[in-house]
């Protein structure tokens, strides 16, 4: 398989370059000849889902752009151009920054837990064991429950007097009784809070991380981890050069697609703390909603809505660029 | 605009018999006498009529004014109408967007955050209906006009209003030998002597409607303002300012947990259900989630008068309930109309909602009122009318001061004093966001 | 017989130690649900008790919880409508995104690339930047406040993840296959159709699975979107209609995720096969 093929995308196909390796002067000739022919295929089947995301993402995140650099408040119609105005506003703002900051911190801090959790547990899923159907079934319910009611449940665990965390905890004694100083309050606490926001993010997103990277695993061709044992590897020499680059792809672009999802969604934390307690838990998108919509600033809110966008970026790239180096 | 499927018959079916045990009470001849006092006009015949406005919180309400209420007018006059029901806190992202869309409802409903001056380019001139209202009964009280009213203009109609009055453990406060909590002072004593004894108090240190509420009901009444009559000039850098958050700061330290800092609006309403509060500051909302849940604490949960400040001041801010016609609604005579005739149903309004809305017109306030006057712990209700406001006392609900609530600024200063911030330094922090949202408005 | 003891102490090992590996995350996943289960069973009173074990009754069940989100709300509708908007979301996003991700994995088309890129960036924008804007275009279409307006919006976001994903699966398809398939005779279309497709089922599957499940996940444009009660999904009328004020109501909110959760996880761990197998089996079958 050429290169050019295997460029970008969820890529497990250590398998399929290992079965499929067309000799390429065949190859260049089947195309080749068909070329006009080929391209016009090609674009009319692009073409419905290119244009679909250029109506209703394209041209409306054009429009954002426009609001961004204007005057524009809810209720009033007429709009000034104002410049970069609307992003010096944010970029002056304290709580842009904590906003900001929290986000990063939410990113990262449930990537790493997501992997971590992810990996282990897709690795005890490669296994074979009774009952496996039935516990793949049990870790994929939080992943199918919609978004906005599980989140309603977790701020009733994680209520300042009924928390079930806490009634076990206490239980348990490793915290005191509801009113001592050791009683955590998860959403009210600053530390705890974001915490507790990431924990949910967490909850809801490893199973899909091990359901990927599960795949990612079983992609490995044994032809290769054999090759590798017939080699005398150790198994961590296997894990380290053998497993590891063929699912990291796979682990990144299952990552991103999440984290992307994670981070313009808002309703975690807009719906567990409001992005309190103070601006404890503000992330960028509950921000630019109380300051865009809720505080009718619609500029205002365009513009700090679109620094997630540079935010993201540098992460797409890298996904990227790994992917392709490590084409082979 | 595709036609909306028509409510299936099942949960119209069920929804009708809820409403007839919730409805229980209400004489027909009556609600009959105040149809025929209006006659609408007949354009409006074979109209829609749409509505949005939260969902209620007590549901019976709801089912009162989804299949009866506006079933009966729209039957009476030939309009069909359609009421739908979103969160009060989502009301404002939906009104965004059928500003940005141009279609929608024709009715919309706000609720604690009352929009009017952001919107008021887009929104009806309703200053006929609203003095033919005054005119009508008695007259508005004096915190409603400045809720609606923009350049002279009135483009909203203030429906009712949800007062947050003291919720207190009598039982617990007699053991003790405690007083009532008729002033701050004696709350925060009665907090000090109960929480050692594993009855704390709380008010929500969080961003939430109740925590702009509750902490401007208490600067207000430690004689603090927030902006002057003319809505121009902030006077939140006072004296007052500064006691009122002394004292809260005291009242954390003595009398609550750090769960405060979590609370959101129905946080507090579980806290006296649990029988652990002695005291909150709350919509009866919490005194009905007791009443149905947790009957021994229900019957010794008084209700207090709003306590008064150091110089005996009484000022209770309130949830203020606001309903505005969209400019480009194609059904205004009928919306209108509507109006009118829920202005004038205002008593049948308090039944079924079993006291929790509170007139902004005056006749409708005159003792008794319905359910709460007949309720011997609930009577005291009827003396709020007199000490009610709304945010930027004694100033008008101004764009800055939608935009310092919508921010959670006031709260966010209470809740910095309260982490154990110098009160300097938060004044000179929440001073300066609130020159900064001023001045911006200013300038637009 | 000395070797099979130890075989079989072995295999009894092995699945000690997996078993004991994965209590911690079946305690994570599980333990949350469970304890939803139990409160969607809760009378209200039962909730507010400081002293109750909240794992169990602590008063008899009740079904008042599933009652008044049958009879008192468009509970019915709001199912309804989720399962129509997902099966139509899910439609388009097939219609679209095979085509697109076969385009982008296999003809080689100039600039391929960079618009497989483009398309991936569009799942970057934020709905929070897009719903005002597109609340314009819904009202254009006159879709406001019917559930056709988040068909209208939900491929958005999963044509780009789709397009993605199948990207993945058409590679996988030896290119011998499509050119035994051309030798046959069949055209470009008729390779893709009768040969490449057939075999991308699998993928096809999960397509259809993550538009479904993606489906679910918002709550942002069916917020601003639909309003009427009887047009709501499930994820937005449950929170919309099930906190009133400050009342929660915490049996039935609890009561209808799992309701439409739990069958979606059935269908999910059904399917689950067919994903791992779309991209490891599919190719050599």
């Amino acid at each position: 398989m050429t290169t050019a093929s295997l460029r970008g995308g969820p890529e497990p196909t250590a398998r399929a370059a290992v079965v499929s390796a067309p000799a390429p002067t065949a190859e260049r000739a089947w195309w080749g000849t068909h070329s006009a022919q080929r391209k016009i295929f090609g674009y009319t089947l692009l073409a419905p889902a290119a244009l679909y995301v250029l109506l209703l993402v394209g041209a409306p995140f054009l429009f954002s752009l426009w609001l961004a650099v204007s005057d524009a408040n809810v209720g009033d119609p007429v709009a000034r151009f104002i410049g970069l105005e609307n992003f010096r506003a944010a970029w002056e703002m304290d709580t842009f920054w904590i906003a900001m900051r929290n986000s990063v911190v939410f990113l990262v801090v449930a990537a790493i837990f997501k992997s971590l959790l992810g990996t282990s547990l897709a690795f005890l899923l490669l296994q074979n064991f009774r009952g496996k159907k039935l516990i793949r079934g049990l870790v994929v319910i939080p992943f199918t429950l919609p978004i906005a009611i599980s989140v309603l449940s977790w701020k009733w665990m994680y209520d300042s007097q009924f928390s079930v965390i806490n009634w076990v905890l206490s239980r348990l004694g490793l915290i005191g009784t509801y009113g001592s100083d050791s009683w955590p309050i998860w959403l009210g606490q600053p530390h705890l809070a974001l915490a507790a926001c990431i924990a949910v993010n967490v909850w809801r997103t490893f199973p899909f991380s091990a359901i990927v990277l599960l795949a990612g695993f079983t992609s490995v061709p044994l032809e290769v981890i054999d090759a590798a044992k017939v080699d005398g590897c150790s198994f961590f020499q296997r894990f380290r050069h053998v497993v590891v680059p063929m699912i990291f792809p796979i682990l990144m672009i299952g990552l991103l697609f999440d984290t992307v999802f994670t981070l313009s969604d808002l309703s975690v934390v807009y719906l567990l703390t409001q992005g309190g307690p103070g601006n404890a838990s503000k992330i960028l998108p509950v921000l630019a909603y109380q300051i865009g919509i809720q505080a009718g600033n619609l500029g205002r809110g365009a513009a700090i809505a679109l620094f997630l966008v540079p935010l993201l970026l540098p992460a797409l790239f890298l996904v990227l660029r790994n992917l392709k180096r490590r084409e082979y | 605009m595709s036609d909306p499927r028509p409510v299936p018959v099942k949960a119209s079916v069920s929804r009708r018999r809820f409403l007839t045990v919730a409805g229980a009470g209400v004489t027909t001849s009556a609600l009959l006498t105040m149809l025929d006092a209006r006659q609408a006009p007949a354009q409006i015949r074979g109209t829609t009529l749409r509505i949005l406005q939260w969902s209620h919180f007590i549901p019976a309400y709801d089912a009162w004014f989804d299949s009866k209420f506006t079933k009966e007018w729209g039957d009476k006059n030939g309009v069909k109408v359609r009421v739908d029901h979103i969160p009060h806190l989502e009301l404002p992202a939906r009104m965004a967007a059928e500003f940005a869309a141009g279609a929608g409802h024709d009715i919309i409903m706000n609720a604690s955050s009352i929009l009017t001056r952001l919107y008021y380019r887009s929104l009806v001139d309703l200053s006929d209906i609203y003095s033919q209202g005054g005119k009508n009964h008695g007259g508005w009280i004096p915190a409603a006009g400045p809720l609606v009213e923009v350049e002279g203009k009135h483009y909203g109609i203030p429906m009712f209003y949800i007062l947050l009055p003291m919720l207190y453990r009598k039982d617990l406060f007699d053991a003790n030998g405690l007083k009532a909590p008729d002033t701050w002072e004696l709350a925060r004593v009665a907090a000090r002597t109960l929480k050692p004894k594993g009855h704390p108090t709380g008010i929500q240190f969080s961003q939430c409607a109740d925590a702009n509420l509750n902490w401007r009901s208490l600067l207000f009444s430690f004689g603090g303002a927030e902006a002057d009559p003319s809505g121009e000039n902030i006077l939140i850098d006072s004296k007052e300012m500064r006691e009122a958050l002394r004292f809260a700061k005291a009242l954390f330290d003595e009398g609550m947990t750090p769960e405060v800092f979590s609370w959101d609006d129905a946080s507090d309403n579980r806290f006296l259900a649990s029988g652990i509060g002695s005291w909150i500051h709350d919509a009866i909302s919490a005194y009905r989630t007791t009443e149905d849940t947790n009957p021994d604490v229900f019957k010794n949960t008084h209700i207090g008068l709003e306590p008064a400040g150091p110089g005996g001041k009484r000022v209770s801010v309130s949830s203020a309930n606001v309903y505005m016609i969209w400019k480009f609604s194609k059904n205004q005579p009928a919306a209108k109309e509507f109006l009118a005739h829920f202005m004038d149903s205002g008593k049948e309004g308090m039944t079924q909602s079993r006291g929790y809305n509170m007139p902004y017109l005056l006749a409708d306030a005159q003792k008794p009122m319905p359910v709460i006057g007949a309720d011997p712990k609930m009577q005291i209700l009827q003396d709020f009318p007199k000490i009610v406001a709304f945010y930027g006392y004694p100033g008008p609900f101004t764009t800055p001061i939608q935009e310092v609530v919508n921010l959670f600024v006031l709260p966010d200063m209470f809740t910095r004093v309260a982490r154990g911030q110098a009160i300097e330094d938060v004044m000179k922090w929440g001073v300066g966001e609130y020159r900064r949202i001023f001045a911006k408005h200013k300038r637009a | 017989m000395a070797t099979q003891r130890t075989t079989r102490q072995k295999e009894t090992r092995r699945h000690l130690l997996i078993y004991a590996g994965l209590t911690p995350f079946v305690l994570i996943a599980v333990f949350p649900i469970y304890w939803m289960l139990i409160t969607a069973f809760k009378q209200e009173p039962d909730l507010y008790r400081m002293g109750n074990i909240p794992f169990w009754f602590n008063l008899p069940p009740t079904l008042k919880n599933f009652s008044i989100l049958f009879y008192q709300t468009h509970f019915g509708d709001w199912i309804i409508n989720t399962m129509t908007i997902s099966a139509w979301v899910a439609l388009i996003t097939l219609l679209t995104a095979v085509p697109a991700g076969y385009a982008l994995a296999r003809l080689r088309l100039p600039g391929a690339e960079n618009i497989g890129i483009a398309i991936f960036m569009t799942y970057l924008v934020p709905g929070i930047i897009l719903f005002l804007p597109l609340s314009r275009v819904v009202a254009t279409l006159g879709l406001q406040d019917s559930w056709w307006a988040l068909v209208l919006v939900y491929p958005t976001f999963t044509i780009p993840f789709c397009t993605w994903l199948m990207m993945g699966f058409f590679k996988t398809v030896p290119m011998e296959m499509e050119e035994a398939a051309r030798v046959d005779g069949c055209g470009q279309l008729g390779a893709f159709l009768r040969v490449v497709l057939p075999v991308s089922v699998p993928g096809v599957l999960t397509s259809v699975i993550f538009a479904f499940t993606l489906s679910m996940q918002d709550f942002l444009y069916g917020l601003a979107f639909v309003s009427p009660g009887d047009q709501k999904p499930v994820p937005v009328g449950v929170p919309t209609e099930l906190i009133r004020g400050d009342v929660y109501f915490w049996g039935s909110l609890m009561g209808a995720a799992l309701l439409v959760g739990l069958p979606v996880a059935v269908l999910y761990n059904f399917f689950l096969d067919r994903f791992i197998q779309g991209i490891t089996g599919g190719v050599v079958k």
